[in-house]
This record gives C-alpha cells, sequence and structure tokens, in this order.
C-alpha cells in the first residue's frame, strides 16, 4: 500500500513537470483580417518585436485572415482546438467577427481585439485608436490651413466601414466649426491611390481653380490626389492635404511638405494587445514589457490592465518627428 | 450584313436598320453618351477633360487590346489584373532610387525597368500560353491560376510593401506629355494601331480569327492552332506587363494590390465592343470604343458628382446590353 501510494506521488510528480513546463510557454495567436496592405504588416512585425515572443516566453502564431470573415472564424475555431491561451483578434467585419469571439470565449479563451472593432461584449480587452478623433485632426488641419473658409473635397474609404464612418464623423465635426466652407465634392475611393487620383483628375477638371483643400481619409487615398494635381500643372503645396495612417509614402510627402498626415500608431495597437493577452492567459498574474506604455505614459496608462478599452494616441506627423518616423520603416 | 452599295442606293428597309444598329450600334451608343454629357456638364468637351479621359482609358484600353486577342480565339485571360502588379512592382524596382526597395545598382537607365516589365508580362503568358495551347487545359482554368499566382508572386517579391521613389524618367511614360497629349495616350495609340494592322492586314491575324471560329476547321488547313494559342497569351500577358508600368508611373509608387479587377473592365471593354466570347467575331476597333464608353462614363458621372456606385450599375448594364446585341446577331439574322 505504501509502494503504491509512492508511485502514485511519483506519477503525480513526474506528470507535474511537463504541465508546469507548457504553462510557461504561452500559446498566442493572432488573428490580422488580412496581411496584404503596409499598415497590417508593420502591426504583424511589432508583434514578433515584442520582448515576450523575442525572448520565448510566447510562441506566436499569425492567422492571415484573408479579408474574409468566413477564414477569420475558421481560424479561431482551430485554434479553440489547438488551445491556444489568448488570441488577439482584428476583425475585417465589426458584426461578422463577434462569432468567433463567442466560440474561443465558449472555450475559455481570452480574446483581446485591436485596431478594428467588433460588436461583442465578450472581448477583454481593446487597444485602437478612435477613428473620430483622427477625422477631425486631419480635417482641422486642413481647414486651418485654408484659413476656414474656402472649398473642399473629401474622398472616403470604402462605405460602410467602420473606420469610414468614424473618420467621416469626425470630418463633419471640424467641418461644422467652419461654416463658411463648402464641400465640393464628397466621394469613396475605397482606400485606393489609383482611385483616388482618377476622381482628383475629374474634380479639378469639374471645379477648375476652386479646390483649396483636400481630405483623404486614408494617406493612399491623399497621395493619389497629390499625383492628379501634379499631372494638372497645378502646384501642389498651394492645396492643404491631409491623410490618415502614417504609411511609408505618407511620410515621405510629408517630409516633401505636400501633405499632413495623422500617425496611427501599429506597433503600440499591436503590442499593446500583446501584454494584455499574456496578462489574461496568467490570469492578471503579468506586468507589461513593451516599452510602448513608458512612451505614451499618462496618455494612455496600463492600469493594471483593468481598463476594458485602450486609446491608443494619434501623432500628427510634422517637419520634427518625420525622420525618426521614417527611420523606423527601413 | 448589309453592303455599301445597298445602303447608298434606296432608304434602309427595316431588316436592314437592324442589322445597321447590330453592326455599328456600338459607335452610335458612344456618340449619344459623349451628346448626353457634352450637354449636361460644360467642361465634359474642354480640352483638358478630354485629354483626361483618353489618359484614364489608356491603361484597360491596353488590356483589352490584348484581351481581344485572346477571345477572338475563344480564350479567355483571367490573369491581366495580377500580371500588372506583378510587372509594374518588378520593372520599378529597377527603377527606384528608394535603397530599401531597390534591386542592387538601381536605378537603372530607363530601359532597363521597361525591358524587364515587358519581360515579366511575356513569362507569364508563356506559361499561360503553354498550359493552354499545349496542355490543353482550359484559359479560364489556368488563367484563374495565373492570377492568384502572380498576385502572391507581387507580393512575395515587394514583401507586401510599395516600391516608392521611381526614377523622372521611368515615371514620364505614365506622367509625360508630347505635343500636349500625354504619353500613355501615345502608348496606346501606338499599341493599338499595332493591333489593327496584325489583325487585319497579317496573315497571322487571319489565322487568330481561323483558330476562334473553327480551331478544327483552322487545324485541318494547316494551321499551327497550338502556336497561336499560345502567341495571344504572350500578346495579353506582356501588353499587361506595359500596363503595370503606366500603372506604377502614373501613381509614382508599385503598389503591390494593383489592379485588383482590372480583368473584369479589360473583358467588359471587348465585350461592349461588340467581340463574341466564343470567339471567331469581333473588331479591335470595336474593343477601342467599348474601353472608350467605359472611361467617359466614369469621367462623365465623375463630373455630374454621381457615387461611384451608380457607375457599375450602368457598365453591368451595358455589358449584358451588348451581349444581347451580340446574340441577335449571331442569331437572329
Amino acid at each position: 500500500m505504501k509502494k503504491l501510494a509512492l508511485a502514485l506521488v511519483a506519477a503525480t510528480a513526474l506528470l507535474a513537470v511537463p504541465a508546469t513546463a507548457q504553462t510557461a510557454k504561452l500559446k498566442i495567436g493572432a488573428a490580422p483580417y488580412g496581411l496584404n496592405a503596409e499598415f497590417m504588416q508593420i502591426w504583424s512585425a511589432a508583434l514578433q518585436q515584442h520582448p515576450a515572443v523575442k525572448n520565448g516566453d510566447v510562441e506566436l502564431t499569425v492567422f492571415d485572415g484573408r479579408y474574409d470573415a468566413l477564414v477569420q472564424n475558421d481560424q479561431f475555431k482551430s485554434m479553440v482546438t489547438q488551445k491556444f491561451d489568448a488570441i488577439i483578434f482584428v476583425p475585417i467585419d465589426i458584426d461578422a467577427g463577434a462569432t468567433g469571439v463567442q466560440t474561443a470565449h465558449d472555450a475559455g479563451i481570452p480574446v483581446i481585439g485591436s485596431n478594428t472593432r467588433v460588436n461583442s461584449d465578450l472581448l477583454s480587452a481593446y487597444v485602437g485608436s478612435d477613428d473620430t478623433v483622427s477625422g477631425y485632426m486631419e480635417a482641422k488641419i486642413v481647414l486651418d490651413k485654408i484659413g476656414c473658409k474656402g472649398n473642399v473635397v473629401i474622398i472616403e474609404g470604402p462605405i460602410g466601414q467602420s473606420a469610414q464612418i468614424q473618420r467621416l464623423e469626425g470630418n463633419k465635426k471640424a467641418l461644422a466649426e467652419c461654416p463658411d466652407v463648402k464641400v465640393l465634392e464628397d466621394q469613396t475611393a475605397n482606400w485606393s491611390r489609383a482611385e483616388a487620383q482618377k476622381l482628383m483628375e475629374n474634380w479639378l477638371t469639374a471645379h477648375p481653380g476652386q479646390i483649396q483643400g483636400v481630405i483623404g481619409q486614408n494617406d493612399e487615398m491623399a497621395l493619389g490626389a497629390i499625383e492628379a494635381i501634379k499631372a494638372a500643372g497645378n502646384d501642389v503645396k498651394s492645396f492643404a492635404i491631409a491623410g490618415i495612417d502614417g504609411i511609408t509614402d505618407g511620410l515621405r510627402a510629408a517630409k516633401a511638405g505636400e501633405m499632413t498626415s495623422i500617425l496611427q500608431d501599429a506597433t503600440a495597437q499591436a503590442q499593446g494587445a500583446m501584454d494584455l493577452a499574456i496578462f489574461y492567459a496568467k490570469k492578471g498574474d503579468y506586468k507589461p514589457e513593451s516599452d510602448i506604455w513608458a512612451k505614451y505614459g499618462k496618455d494612455m496608462p496600463w492600469n493594471d490592465g483593468k481598463d476594458k478599452e485602450y486609446n491608443v494616441p494619434w501623432t500628427p506627423v510634422t517637419a520634427e518627428n518625420v525622420d525618426a518616423l521614417l527611420a523606423t520603416r527601413q | 450584313m448589309v453592303s455599301m452599295s445597298e445602303t447608298r442606293s434606296r432608304w434602309f428597309t427595316a431588316e436592314q436598320r437592324r442589322a445597321l444598329i447590330q453592326e455599328y450600334g456600338i459607335f452610335l451608343a458612344f456618340l449619344i453618351l459623349a451628346v448626353i454629357l457634352s450637354v449636361s456638364n460644360e467642361f465634359f468637351l474642354t480640352p483638358g477633360n478630354i485629354s483626361n479621359v483618353l489618359l484614364q482609358t489608356s491603361i484597360n484600353g491596353v488590356l483589352a487590346v490584348g484581351m481581344t486577342f485572346v477571345i477572338l480565339t475563344g480564350g479567355i485571360d483571367l490573369s491581366v489584373g495580377s500580371v500588372v502588379a506583378l510587372a509594374g512592382i518588378v520593372s520599378a524596382s529597377f527603377a527606384t532610387t528608394s535603397s530599401t526597395a531597390a534591386v542592387y545598382g538601381a536605378p537603372y537607365p530607363v530601359v532597363i525597368p521597361l525591358a524587364i516589365g515587358v519581360l515579366v508580362g511575356v513569362a507569364c503568358g508563356a506559361l499561360s500560353g503553354l498550359i493552354v495551347s499545349y496542355f490543353a487545359v482550359p484559359a479560364f482554368v489556368t488563367t484563374l491560376g495565373m492570377l492568384s499566382a502572380a498576385r502572391g508572386l507581387t507580393l512575395i517579391y515587394g514583401g507586401g510593401r510599395p516600391v516608392p521613389a521611381l526614377t523622372p524618367e521611368f515615371r514620364w511614360i505614365g506622367t509625360g506629355h508630347v505635343f500636349g497629349i500625354p504619353a500613355p495616350v501615345i502608348i496606346l495609340a501606338v499599341i493599338f494601331g499595332l493591333a489593327w494592322w496584325t489583325l487585319t492586314r497579317t496573315r497571322f491575324g487571319r489565322y487568330i480569327y481561323a483558330v476562334g471560329g473553327n480551331a478544327h476547321a483552322a487545324k485541318t488547313s494547316g494551321i499551327d492552332v497550338v502556336r497561336i494559342r499560345f502567341a495571344v497569351y504572350v500578346i495579353s500577358a506582356g501588353l499587361a506587363g506595359i500596363a503595370g508600368m503606366l500603372l506604377s508611373a502614373r501613381t509614382g509608387s508599385a503598389l503591390p494590390q494593383a489592379g485588383i479587377a482590372y480583368e473584369l473592365d479589360a473583358i467588359a471593354a471587348v465585350v461592349i465592343g461588340g467581340t463574341s466570347l466564343s470567339g471567331g467575331v469581333g473588331r479591335i476597333t470595336g474593343t477601342l470604343i467599348g474601353a472608350l464608353i467605359i472611361g467617359v462614363m466614369n469621367n462623365g458621372l465623375d463630373l455630374m458628382g454621381i457615387q461611384s456606385y451608380y457607375q457599375q450599375v450602368l457598365k453591368g448594364a451595358l455589358i449584358v446590353g451588348a451581349v444581347m446585341l451580340d446574340q441577335k446577331r449571331s442569331y437572329g439574322a
């Protein structure tokens, strides 16, 4: 009997060792909506650069959602089957994403939202930037530059996407403060540089010499407008042009004084979400390791991981910070 | 079909009128559209806007010319949008001053990136052409595969990032002017002229129609059907290579997500232009008008401030309407 008890103790001890070894290495999955564009590439690269991933505490797997809500839901199912410890989620669709979150929640896996929103109250936390703020900021910059009077055009993202809706809301808020400014045209170019270029070429024809400002809801489209203005033989610097995101080409154009960009900090959104994912996977026994918390300080406090929502501040790209930002893109 | 001497000699019968509308309906539709737009918008007929329309039509025009060759043989090329992106980004990497995106030694003299862009297209086309002609895999399947593969290669090659800072010499093909005419328009005109000559004045052109009309008959009369089929995919993708360079030269940066769904507009131009999807019937002039109709429509609706969603609905109606005419021509008369 004594021998049996000893054997049992030994056996549990043997079993316990690999069990603790397994919990030491966390399996965290990241599900971004798609990896074809620059912003999500910077976001994914930032996850790989997180201290906990680099030192091997976390085993990170990034799933490419291929811009398809169904693909993302399937990826959630496979992460549940493979017993991931936490999931970082960037949904393509605000409503369709809720199914995936539910799946993970049912399996007891915490889900941290990042960058884009999902209509679900089952998220453990969300790290993103408020698009209404950036929409307001960029429109304000354009309107200040033209002295709160004159004509502007707005180039919008795909109608119905959360970023388009919220950035437009911000655009309109700034426009309401300048009742003398007329919006001559307002159309979507689906985040695309080539589409925005065509649109702007046609608008310059329809309103010769009348457009003073261009509010592009992202950098790509602002850049398309710049190309159209150049092609029409106009001086880009006589226009007030702004975009959002801080993509590399946008930074370059900002440096050349052709436009203003509002940087969306993909690194902070990714690494902040990673810290929260580890925090929830370890059931609160964790101090954040990314230096983004120190960078933003009181503008985005960690608050012991207790907040439901973390708002990464937007940074206007200026002559002072543009070189440092470009240096991070090598 | 109505011959010219008959039409001149007396008033048209109802049947002849119908035949005329079917034959020249596309030119008529284009004229009507142009008149409506000139009346409804004061800027439509300005030289600046005409230059804009031609410029905005040039890339789709180049693709549509290549697509006409393929469709005349009864095939289809779904891969051109992806080839646009691949050729655009590979050629740009030889023409950029950006140290991060450049191939070692770039920027090279402008002929090198230009040649490489065409070569990338030709290589894609040669592979598709070989699979379609020699291995007899349906064109739809082959070029669908190429659509996916070329897009993937584009993302691999550029690491998913754009290639910016192209040299002024390279950008000239997209932004330059000759006697006030935009360079892409001249390039389209030259390509169109060569295509028109090839299809109407050469033996190769006649063989293309013969293969599309009846491949079996063409083969028994001694035409090398495999070679003709191979050649049209090389032409189409080669032109897609040129279109890709025009696009990156125009936008100033080669983007990995460039050219998505461009094949659809190219096919639309060919179909609106009256070329039969079953092959053997059609004219390159129709394709040019088809491309112009799409360009004029988008431009006109933009000038009037109408949402682009309506443009898509109208384009859809045009495509189906044109094929309805095509069907009547094949089975009606």
